[in-house]
């Protein structure tokens, strides 16, 4: 699945990212009384007052437009733990902490619509910003570390906005390496030796951009 | 095939390097401005575009010089600093000329000069171009040539649509005419 907005690059817009994001649960909190909802993607819930159900975020931000429901902040984006991975990212320049993969999206989708259910929501608020940067300034570092003989790049615990801001710069990178790098471009001094050489090698250098 | 119609495949075509005849030709005498008759001689230095110079080497009707973009003061200055050297004044196509030029000619070294170039100025400059994009005219962009041009602006472009996204309102704003109607009657 490619995103539409522009063919040849073979990368999601920023709003693209966001709708996929729609797709992950939240719970709510109705204040309406409604049977359960058959959608194609499952169905959800029913909606009874003050009894808390989950149900995709699409659906969250929609019903909490009209007043119909609260929507509980995830745990993760209660101040204490996004305080304690902002110190972890800092702490640790060699990996990511695991965030939900939608952190960025998620984030900004419940401070735009639901921003009187979330607790201390400037803090947290910042805090994102904060994590956010941290990371990208993480992988930007790790940027350099590319080279000629990185045929492979692991990165775990990236999330899909992050993933998604690099991917056009990376993937072309990464292809003008393997152009430059090719056989035919480097000659070696016996050929008849080395070729056999870097065929074993082709499969080896792996570069671990954020070793987990 | 598949690049016959890339524009920058075209133009890149077009940047001229030497050539040395190695038989005389009758008639082609434009060729060589320097020439009194309408005759190139054999043995004679005659600056071609590379597609014509490619199509002849081919032919075995000439030979094929190293282009001014990979002499001697360029491998210098690229040991030197490589992030510094203005490559787009000398060839704008760098490393595609680089990559088609290299089987011409029997310079073998070429291919392991352009990956040093290209190493080297991507961990200076391209690996910092997500965060360089909100710099003012950075004074490295006259420098770049065009395929390094891509890859920054690759990284611009995505950079500025996830800023854009991120401190742009809600989409739905176009109802304000709505909200208004609203107000106004509350």
């Amino acid at each position: 699945m490619a995103g539409q907005s522009d063919p040849s690059l073979s990368m999601f817009s920023a709003a693209e990212v966001e709708f996929l994001a729609e797709d992950e649960m939240v719970e709510i909190v109705p204040n309406l009384n409604m049977d359960t909802l058959n959608l194609i993607c499952g169905d959800f819930g029913p909606f009874r007052p003050q009894m808390a159900t989950s149900v995709p975020l699409w659906l969250a931000v929609a019903l909490k437009k009209r007043g119909k429901c609260t929507i509980r902040s995830p745990q993760w984006m209660s101040v204490e733990n996004l305080t304690q991975v902002l110190e972890a990212e800092r702490d640790s320049p060699a990996q990511f902490q695991p965030l939900p993969f939608h952190y960025v999206e998620i984030s900004r989708l419940l401070f735009d619509n639901a921003r009187d259910d979330i607790p201390d929501m400037y803090m947290a608020r910042s805090l994102i910003e904060d994590i956010r940067d941290v990371r990208f300034h993480k992988f930007e570092t790790g940027l350099e570390k590319i080279s000629s003989s990185t045929h492979v790049v692991k990165l775990k615990n990236l999330s899909a906005m992050e993933v998604n801001i690099v991917r056009p710069f990376f993937v072309r990178a990464l292809q003008a390496f393997a152009k430059h790098d090719s056989p035919q471009m480097i000659h070696h001094q016996q050929d008849a030796m080395s070729s056999r050489q870097t065929h074993v090698q082709d499969d080896g250098p792996r570069r671990d951009l954020r070793r987990r | 095939m598949s690049r016959y119609f890339d524009i920058d495949d075209i133009i890149m075509e077009d940047e001229h390097s030497a050539v040395f005849f190695k038989v005389g030709a009758n008639g082609v005498g434009l060729l060589d401005p320097s020439a009194e008759t309408n005759r190139v001689e054999q043995g004679s230095r005659v600056e071609l575009p590379f597609w014509l110079a490619n199509e002849l080497y081919l032919r075995q009707a000439v030979s094929v010089n190293v282009p001014p973009c990979f002499n001697l003061k360029t491998r210098r200055e690229i040991q030197a600093d490589a992030a510094c050297v203005d490559l787009r004044s000398r060839c704008p196509y760098f490393y595609e000329l680089g990559c088609k030029v290299a089987p011409l000619i029997g310079d073998r070294t070429i291919g392991s000069f352009l990956l040093y170039a290209f190493m080297n100025r991507f961990k200076d400059i391209l690996s910092k171009a997500h965060s360089a994009a909100f710099a003012v005219a950075p004074r490295f962009l006259p420098l770049l040539t065009k395929e390094e041009m891509q890859l920054y602006e690759a990284a611009c472009s995505s950079m500025t649509g996830f800023k854009k996204w991120r401190v742009g309102g809600s989409r739905f704003e176009k109802a304000s005419i709505l909200g208004k109607k609203k107000r106004s009657s509350e």
